[in-house]
């Protein structure tokens, strides 16, 4: 009991609050984005008696359970976590190879897997257990990583799981992996001028390709090689003028920038959202709910969210800092990466800067598996803020 | 690793971090704060739908108030193109092909209309008067069929089924021509507009005002929420002067007419026309034309075998046969009975011996072989003599004859409210001329053309009747010379006089110049609307008698024919004895007209009660016989209608004539 009450007095409370505040936020607008609409009746028509709460009641128990992994993370040593990784990182691969082989489909993806009624999304846990051992990795190599040939065994590392999460497909998360590798090497010493190079390189090379196909393609008929199906390029790039496919391809990007920009600035009040609420909005409780904060709450709603996730990520560079050991700033590194990378391209998508990949607002969207990870992302960090110095007791 | 190189490293990743969310911020500033007005208006595009409530059409009366037409709320089914495409279904031939199942069309059959709509905002009307249980089973699957829109309007109905279908005339959508000339009174594509009949007449009194319904919809088309309505107003009502019991009785007994006409081996007696008016006011009391058809079949979706049936059978029941016109046979007797009279060339007692025909140049039989022995001027009538009217018309001529028929309003139209009437003949020579001229060579229509025009040129410049006369027999002389038929020949005259001949009349003239008759010799202009109400009860216009003419005729001469018509309904040879007992006073004229190559029309026209005229009739059925047997019964059954009298049904009562 006395250690726990001191472990307390550590705890941020700063980072638990925000995080606390944007759960609660985002339950509020799970609600609002599944309220099923009420249709005028048409002479002799009945309304559907669906259970507007069935959703919200979904989330907060995985919000509960969020918690509750959050609180073991948190009572855990975490360094007694680096024993353990190698089991972590094959128990991964393993979950991956399970979701292509016996995984359910939806949305054109093979992403989720059923365990006692619940369907499982293991691309997400993958990230943080990617981090983890990715941080311990990095931490007993101690090498430098100056050169190219230096990171070679980093990507290696990485380039596995991120083939098998791509194989699904899931281009978001995948994406995700990268933006977290890169900044972990980046905070664990590694040339910056390398990677922005490589950053550099890579998109200047995937530009040239994806530019080469689509002109080779409207121009002489031919096209090449391409690891993504057409409808799936089509959805990366159309962010760049919706407009020439309003009605496919451009249809969620088009109704996502209109419900953010009727918003104004104080937005058109909470759940009364005409592109909300008139399912305009597609996938608005998971991937487009930022559009819904924006449609109902205006700018004023948008930016007070936006500061809570600035919060949120400035407190993880606070603890990354104050971590006592390379493993415990490494994992944190990996986090606020993560956080970062996501927050960015997710809000971001909706309006109209980023490409549609399909990747959720961390602690915001509806969904069980990015809940549970990101709440459990959470647990380790306060963990690793808890015992961040070698501090007399 | 080293504690500088973390924080370092960190402050680093904070500036970029920064950077992201000045980048995010400001793009919410440039959409929310400088855009705003673009996306709002985007969003309104997007769930705003102005919704047509259709307004009712004026309901139709008949003079006693019973509801003739009416309107019936019916569901239609609309597609609106712009919610299924945004509806993100992948699909919309699947739409489209699940709604067709649904509603057992064929699925290229919506993508014609589809493709036809002209503004392609606006839903397409795929199906009306669809039936509750389709409704309900769109209603159902509401979720997978996006843009799919279910509307109720109101449709023309008809609680008396096809009662008085062909003088309503029917409703229809708007064709491009009539919308053209429409156009500034505010009609639109897909509006309803009446066809023909009173539908056609009385279309700007008839038609009310559209509301409207801006509703907000979601992502399928389907209304969420009202934002306004602007109430349709419905159109104004029409009072008729048709008497239901009367138009029934008129119907029924078309159609039992002609069935006991095919039964007796008249093989084409398939139609016919009853018409009965006032003779007081000329107000339409029935207009019949048989064969009929179900009026709901023109309203809202006509499939290819209806339209068939009503518009394409040999019997065209959409033709309203009380307009068109007719041989009239004997019914015409009375016109050369009265022209006589009035040029003093006969007396009522001047009698002729009737051997049983007539001869001139050849023999004009009299319908009775052996004849009618002496016959008067009213026993001529009673009899239906021939012989008499072969001589009396000749000792009048064939333009008294004339003048006396235009007197009476027969060969012009009547002016009715309804589209379509027939102008009629009058036998003569101007009429005969205009008719023959049509089956000349072209090399002879030039001669005669020729003749025509020096001829006008010189009687322009004539002086005096004399001269007049004089050039008007050499024209003759030398048309004679290019085809005999182009001239009148006195046989023309005798043919003429017995209703034969050029002669053509619709049945309400007939019935217009026997109401004159009745009523002294007034012709009113026959109408149908007594008035115009609007929805609330207002009278917005009132159709008052229209006389046309007061018959030059004298009293006397009146008495004298109405006195024969009488005879025509009594013992022991009247030719429509044995009809009308139990009555108050009928009087009558029947007529067989002949038809070349085919049986005889049955007519008969009459008025009663004879000492104080109320309601005059004409009634045809085509190749029916004779008129006493055929025709009779019909306007005995109308009669029995309007006096309040049980209906007498079939008799089998043999005339002669």
């Amino acid at each position: 009991m006395l250690i726990q009450s001191r472990l307390f007095k550590k705890l941020d409370y700063t980072l638990l609050a925000s995080v606390a505040m944007i759960i609660l936020l985002g339950l509020i607008f799970i609600y609002s984005a599944t309220k099923p609409t009420e249709l005028l009746p048409v002479a002799g028509s009945v309304a559907k008696n669906a259970d507007p709460f069935s959703d919200v009641k979904r989330q907060m128990l995985w919000v509960f359970v969020g918690f509750s992994v959050m609180f073991t993370v948190f009572y855990l040593y975490y360094e007694d976590l680096m024993k353990h990784v190698r089991f972590l990182y094959v128990i991964n691969l393993i979950m991956l190879v399970a979701v292509i082989k016996f995984g359910i489909s939806d949305l054109g993806a093979q992403r989720w897997i059923e365990i006692g009624g619940f369907n499982f999304q293991p691309s997400e846990f993958s990230k943080l257990i990617l981090i983890i051992c990715f941080a311990a990795f990095l931490s007993s190599r101690k090498k430098k990583l100056d050169r190219l040939r230096d990171l070679l065994p980093s990507f290696a590392f990485f380039g596995v799981p991120i083939l098998l999460i791509l194989k699904q497909p899931d281009l978001g998360t995948a994406l995700v992996l990268l933006a977290i590798m890169f900044g972990m090497l980046f905070v664990s010493g590694a040339n910056p001028r390398l990677l922005i190079i490589i950053i550099v390189t890579v998109l200047v090379m995937l530009s040239v390709w994806i530019g080469a196909h689509l002109w080779l393609e409207a121009n002489r008929g031919v096209t090449l090689w391409m690891p993504l199906k057409d409808y799936q390029l089509n959805r990366l790039i159309i962010f760049l003028d919706p407009w020439q496919d309003p009605t496919d391809a451009g249809y969620n990007v088009i109704q996502s920038q209109i419900a953010i920009g009727q918003g104004g600035f104080w937005g058109r009040g909470l759940f009364q959202g005409s592109q909300t609420h008139g399912d305009f909005l597609p996938i608005q409780e998971t991937d487009f709910i930022f559009s819904v904060v924006g449609e109902e709450l205006g700018f004023i709603g948008a930016l007070t969210l936006l500061t809570l996730y600035f919060v949120v990520i400035y407190r993880c560079i606070l603890i990354t800092i104050n971590a006592k050991d390379d493993f415990g700033t490494l994992i944190t590194a990996g986090i606020v990466s993560m956080l970062t990378f996501h927050v960015l391209v997710n809000v971001g998508m909706t309006c109209g800067i980023m490409p549609v990949t399909g990747i959720p607002l961390p602690m915001f969207s509806y969904g069980g598996s990015s809940m549970i990870t990101n709440l459990a992302a959470l647990g380790l960090l306060l963990n690793i803020n808890m015992r961040r110095q070698k501090i007399l007791f | 690793m080293e504690k500088k190189l973390v924080e370092r490293r960190m402050r680093v990743f904070l500036y970029v971090v920064i950077f992201i969310f000045l980048v995010l911020v400001s793009r919410l500033v440039y959409m929310q704060l400088l855009q705003n007005d673009r996306f709002s208006t985007l969003a309104r595009e997007n769930r705003m739908r102005l919704v047509t409530i259709i307004a009712p059409r004026g309901e139709v009366y008949d003079r006693n108030g019973v509801k003739i037409v009416g309107n019936q709320p019916v569901y239609t089914v609309s597609l609106d193109t712009v919610s299924l495409a945004s509806s993100g279904q992948e699909d919309t031939g699947e739409v489209v092909r699940r709604l067709a199942a649904i509603l057992d069309m064929d699925p290229q059959e919506i993508q014609q209309k589809v493709d036809q709509q002209e503004r392609f905002y606006e839903p397409v009307k795929l199906a009306t008067r669809v039936p509750l249980e389709i409704v309900t089973r769109i209603e159902e699957q509401r979720m997978e069929l996006p843009g799919v829109v279910i509307d109720i309007e109101p449709l023309r109905e008809y609680p008396n089924g096809s009662l008085l279908a062909q003088v309503m005339g029917y409703v229809r959508q708007i064709s491009p021509e009539q919308l053209e000339k429409n156009k500034d009174k505010g009609y639109k594509s897909g509006d309803l507009f009446g066809q023909s009949g009173l539908e056609n007449t009385y279309e700007q009194y008839l038609r009310g005002q559209d509301g409207g319904r801006q509703v907000e919809v979601n992502t399928g088309g389907m209304p969420v929420r009202d934002l306004g309505v602007k109430e349709p107003v419905p159109g104004n009502n029409l009072v008729l002067t048709i008497d239901q019991k009367v138009q029934k009785a008129a119907e029924d007994a078309l159609a039992r007419a002609s069935q006991e006409a095919l039964k007796q081996g008249y093989n084409e007696a398939r139609a016919g026309a009853a018409v009965a008016l006032d003779v007081r006011t000329g107000a339409v009391l029935a207009m019949a034309s048989y064969p009929g058809y179900d009026p709901v079949k023109l309203s809202g979706y006509l499939s290819q075998n209806d339209y068939n049936e009503i518009f394409n059978s040999p019997w065209k029941p959409i033709l309203n046969r009380a307009l068109l016109s007719y041989v009239p046979g004997s019914t015409f007797k009375m016109i050369v009975a009265m022209a006589g009279l009035e040029a003093n060339v006969i007396t009522p007692q001047d009698t002729i011996s009737d051997p049983g025909y007539f001869f001139l140049g050849t023999r004009f039989n009299d319908w009775k072989p052996g004849g009618h022995g002496i016959v008067n001027m009213v026993r001529a009538i009673k009899v239906s003599c021939d012989t008499y009217f072969y001589q009396l018309g000749l000792k009048v001529g064939i333009d008294k004859i004339t003048r006396m028929a235009e007197e009476f309003g027969l060969g012009g139209k009547t002016g009715i409210e309804l589209p379509g009437e027939d102008a009629g003949v009058v036998a003569g020579y101007d009429a005969k001329y205009q008719l023959r001229e049509d089956f000349l060579s072209s090399a002879a229509q030039k001669k005669v053309k020729e003749i025509e025009q020096r001829y006008n040129d010189l009687l322009a410049k004539a002086i005096g009747d004399e001269q007049r006369k004089q050039l008007l027999s050499k024209r003759s002389d030398e048309l004679l010379a290019v085809d005999w038929e182009l001239a009148w020949h006195e046989y023309d005259t005798i043919i003429s006089a017995i209703g034969q001949g050029d002669n053509r009349y619709s049945m309400l003239q007939l019935a217009n110049y026997v109401a004159t008759i009745a009523n002294g010799g007034t012709l009113y202009k026959p109408f149908l609307v007594q008035r115009v109400v609007d929805p609330n009860g207002k009278v917005i216009k009132e159709n008052n008698p229209v006389v046309v003419n007061y018959a030059k005729v004298s009293p006397k001469t009146l008495a004298i024919v109405r006195e024969g018509m009488r005879e025509v309904t009594l013992p022991s040879d009247g030719t429509a004895y044995g009809f009308f007992a139990g009555f108050p006073p009928v009087a009558a004229k029947t007529g067989t007209a002949e038809v070349k190559d085919h049986d005889n029309h049955a007519l008969i026209v009459g008025f009663a009660p004879y000492d104080n005229p109320e309601i005059a009739v004409a009634v045809i059925v085509e190749f029916a016989g004779h008129g006493g047997t055929m025709a009779g019964p019909v306007a005995e059954s109308m009669l029995a209608a309007y006096f309040g009298l049980p209906d007498p049904g079939i008799k089998s009562i043999s005339s002669p004539e």
